[in-house]
């Protein structure tokens, strides 16, 4: 897919990263050696939940662990901050951030959310009766976060449903103008909005530009946005997204080792100099990217490989574009094979996904609830060697026709399935058969 | 009394020798480890430096980092098993044994965090939120002491003296001659703070040693004062404690105890814990970094903050083999130290003719050793480009102190090494540190001659 044609993200995104001239790029074996590490034996199709970290990368941070072991006090004062700043300045870059001091490294979105939520519940003290606007499937640690920070602190929160199976962004785009308006009514005032860029279950991309341009229109105070999946699985330009935070994880899309993400402040956003790491050390006040970058003794070294990481990714035939477009092309790829074999559906279009897919189980797994999708989960794992994330989808409207269904009944159960550089299409077959058997042999277990 | 006392019970080690540790008895069934395996635990340190200063990033041996390292591929290798299946045990099972280490009653009292600053972030937020909320009234006290570590006197800033807290600091005397002088500074403090019972002492945070400059102080009377004078909680920063001086839970009495495993008790960095004695008021302690397990319970919270390097955590068991292999365990390691980092320490102040920043009795396993005056320390800067070329010039990393003198003070020594002693140490380390600084004295040195 072109990268100008990506309905994903909207205008041309600069290339930023120099591509060395290589003489070849990686090889199929030179590929396997990188990921030797992973089990044998097991079809890992659910690089969305932890990622991975190429052997050449692992040995880069193996080096920063040693130099700081041997001499820590050196690396402290001479070693850790300009490198900490080499990262972030790559990762400017690569978001086309307009200033370094927009961008942190920080641990995980996890974090991230915890930074943005207790900036707003330090405003909302004195703030009652407004609103933080956030999708219903957001993932759990975020809204445990606003629990936390901004609902203890009074504010209330308003939920919008994500639509799923999707076939198009504006389904989603009006629910969201549905919850923006119950969040506003009363005359309330809405303080945040947190949009997921790629949702995590269910999984499908969301219209982020648009949303955000409706929030501006609409009078929200800030506009978080949660895209722990986005780098390296979609191009990101946080000019044309244009939100006030921008969070996302390294380690799961961009082949850093566990763990690290980059969180963007907008610099025009007043509270961003109100904004700080809640583990506080003597950097307090010296901006977040300072405070980030020393929050007391620990391993740093995830955040000082990002070099080493674009060197990886640019051994790869398109660089980073060039991964992001046939992670997208080979995911969408299995999951129709995987439709198609099971006599499923998909829970949206490819156009709204880039590399994860959700695809339909076949109903006669009854999969009527989280439970049983933990269950089979962890079947799948232990029985047949499958990674693979399910999603439990509640029928909202009984047996209507406008439920997703297959031959034998309503379809309640999704498979997350991701692809990365690592994957092969044995994978995906493996987990087809593991599903097919089940339904063969096993079906009066799963009730 | 304070407990740390009592690693210097027993016979003084007057063995001179540089190797110190014990060549294994012929007739004992299992022999200790040898000094040739201690310096190839510590192979990886840099040779060129004589490391004087474990007290500020500890260091970690070799074979630990070898079993960390196996647990990191562990989780590369199939990173969901290991989240669904290993974590929370492996988790648990370090929870347990740092729950033995320090005599805590319930496991549920011991969290597992990154780092004595973030166990601050901790249990200052909560002030925080106690104040927000209204259960504490604007204008109530915090008390800290005035050597209170940098990150935690700005914890404290962002979430106490924000919230609407009021700040005491207790100065302390340095150069220090007895405990006494602590206590007193103390109570003279908390009186400040109490103002007559106007007000409510909230918290008091004490350190269990200090870090710059570093004296042990006798936090058991400090934790009974407290008690007797109605301070609602109070929280000990031993950053250094585990495995540098005697940390027992009841016998020190506080509401909340973390300590830094990676300084003292060889585990890589980092990884620290929080004690929190069970009580109702303890309830609503959280991890800032929220996550799917939020309200259950700090240890719970804190062993999930997202997706991360957890190796560092889960390796604590085999920290304790590892001490196992020293004579009298890590009790032994500790009196070794101390008894070695007091000799040096006492070596170096004769060969420049100066003081010690406190008694022996009054230090674990780092001591201040006054530097000649003739180096014109006059500023915490000057501390920072003399330990600067220390390191540049003469490869021994130790840092350096400003003591500021005081109004009418004349002829008082104004900077302060505060050198350690840890199991890979040497007395050439320190004999290199001697000599650098004749060298420096010798050559008629002096901290403004050197360029920003």
């Amino acid at each position: 897919m072109d990268k100008e044609e990506d309905p994903r993200n909207g205008d041309d995104h600069v290339t930023a990263t120099k591509k060395p001239k290589l003489i070849r790029f990686i090889t199929d074996s030179e590929l396997r050696s990188e990921f030797s590490h992973h089990e044998a034996g097991v079809a890992r199709i659910n690089n969305g939940s932890f990622g991975c970290c190429p052997g050449s990368v692992l040995a880069a941070q193996r080096s920063w662990q040693l130099r700081f072991l041997q001499q820590p006090d050196h690396f402290y004062f001479s070693t850790l901050r300009p490198n900490l700043l080499r990262s972030r300045a790559l990762i400017q870059t690569l978001i086309n951030a307009h200033h370094i001091d927009e961008v942190s490294l920080v641990d995980n979105a996890t974090t991230a959310a915890a930074i943005v939520l207790q900036q707003i519940g330090r405003r909302y003290a004195h703030y009652r009766n407004d609103t933080v606007v956030m999708f219903r499937c957001a993932f759990p640690a975020v809204k445990k976060s606003i629990q936390a920070y901004v609902t203890r602190a009074g504010a209330s929160v308003v939920e919008v449903d994500l639509p799923f199976p999707v076939s198009s962004n504006s389904e989603i785009i009006a629910e969201f103008r549905k919850g923006l308006s119950r969040a506003k009514s009363d005359s309330r005032k809405v303080r945040l909005a947190i949009i997921d860029h790629i949702t995590s279950m269910p999984s499908v991309v969301i219209p982020v530009r648009e949303l955000v341009h409706i929030c501006r229109e609409e009078g929200v105070e800030q506009v978080f946005v949660d895209a722990a999946h986005a780098i390296g699985s979609v191009p990101i330009d946080v000019q044309q997204i244009g939100a006030d935070f921008y969070v996302s994880n390294l380690y799961k899309w961009f082949f850093a080792p566990p763990s690290v993400a980059f969180l963007y402040c907008r610099k025009s956003n007043p509270s961003s100099c109100e904004t700080h790491h809640p583990v506080v050390s003597h950097e307090y006040g010296n901006g977040l990217p300072v405070e980030s970058s020393w929050i007391g003794t620990r391993d740093y070294t995830p955040h000082l490989v990002v070099p080493a990481i674009l060197e990886f990714v640019n051994r790869f035939e398109g660089g980073s574009e060039g991964i992001m477009r046939r992670n997208h092309e080979e995911v969408a790829r299995m999951g129709k094979m995987l439709a198609e074999a099971w006599g499923t559906s998909l829970g949206s279009p490819p156009e709204m996904c880039a590399s994860m897919m959700m695809v339909g189980l076949p109903s006669k797994l009854h999969v009527s609830s989280d439970d049983d999708a933990t269950r089979l989960r962890s079947h799948l794992r232990d029985k047949y060697g499958v990674e693979v994330p399910i999603y439990h989808r509640a029928p909202k409207n009984g047996e209507s026709e406008s439920e997703p269904r297959d031959e034998h009944g309503l379809i309640t159960g999704y498979a997350r399935i991701s692809h990365q550089v690592y994957n092969r299409i044995e994978d995906y077959y493996k987990f087809r058969d593991a599903i097919n058997r089940i339904i063969l042999e096993e079906t009066n277990l799963m009730e | 009394m304070a407990t740390h006392d009592n690693h210097l019970n027993g016979e003084t080690d007057t063995n001179s020798n540089t190797h110190l540790a014990k060549k294994p008895k012929l007739s004992s069934p299992s022999s200790f480890i040898t000094l040739s395996e201690i310096q190839s635990e510590f192979s990886h340190h840099d040779p060129a430096i004589a490391r004087i200063n474990n007290g500020s990033f500890g260091c970690c041996p070799a074979s630990i980092i070898e079993a960390q390292q196996l647990l990191q591929l562990d989780y590369l290798r199939q990173p969901d098993h290991f989240y669904f299946n290993n974590l929370k045990p492996g988790i648990l099972e370090s929870r347990t044994f740092i729950k033995q280490l320090i005599n805590a009653h319930h496991v549920d009292e011991v969290s597992i965090v990154d780092n004595a600053t973030t166990a601050a972030a901790i249990v200052l937020q909560r002030v925080a939120w106690a104040f927000a909320e209204g259960h504490f009234d604007k204008g109530d006290v915090a008390i800290m002491l005035h050597y209170a570590y940098g990150a935690v006197k700005k914890s404290i800033e962002a979430y106490v003296t924000r919230a609407g807290g009021c700040v005491i600091e207790v100065q302390l005397p340095f150069p220090v001659n007895s405990t006494d002088e602590i206590v007193h500074e103390f109570r003279k403090a908390l009186e400040r703070g109490k103002e007559n019972g106007r007000r409510r002492v909230r918290l008091a945070v004490i350190d269990h040693i200090t870090s710059m400059p570093s004296v042990v102080i006798p936090i058991k009377e400090l934790v009974g004062i407290c008690r007797e004078e109605g301070v609602d909680q109070v929280f000990v920063d031993a950053a250094h404690g585990i495995g540098c001086t005697d940390v027992d839970m009841q016998d020190i009495g506080a509401d909340f105890y973390t300590s830094n495993l990676h300084k003292w008790f060889f585990c890589p960095p980092s990884v620290a814990f929080l004690y929190s004695r069970r009580s109702p008021s303890c309830l609503d302690l959280h991890h800032p970094v929220v996550s799917h397990e939020y309200g259950n319970g700090l240890a719970v919270e804190s062993a999930w903050i997202g997706t991360r390097d957890y190796s560092s955590q889960l390796v604590v068991p085999k920290v304790l083999e590892f001490v196992k292999r020293f004579e009298g365990g890590i009790d032994g390691i500790k009196k070794r130290n101390h008894d070695n980092v007091v000799e040096m320490g006492q070596m170096l102040a004769k060969a420049w003719g100066t003081n010690l920043g406190c008694p022996p009795e009054m230090c674990a396993s780092m001591i201040m050793v006054g530097l000649p005056a003739s180096l014109g320390i006059s500023s915490d800067l000057d501390t920072l480009k003399l330990r600067t070329h220390l390191r540049g010039n003469f490869g021994v990393e130790v840092p350096i102190y400003y003591r500021a003198p005081k109004d009418e003070e004349v002829g008082v020594t104004t900077g302060y090494a505060r050198i350690s002693y840890q199991v890979y140490n040497k007395v050439e380390d320190y004999t290199k540190f001697r000599d650098a600084i004749n060298q420096l004295v010798c050559d008629g040195f002096t901290c403004a001659l050197l360029s920003k």
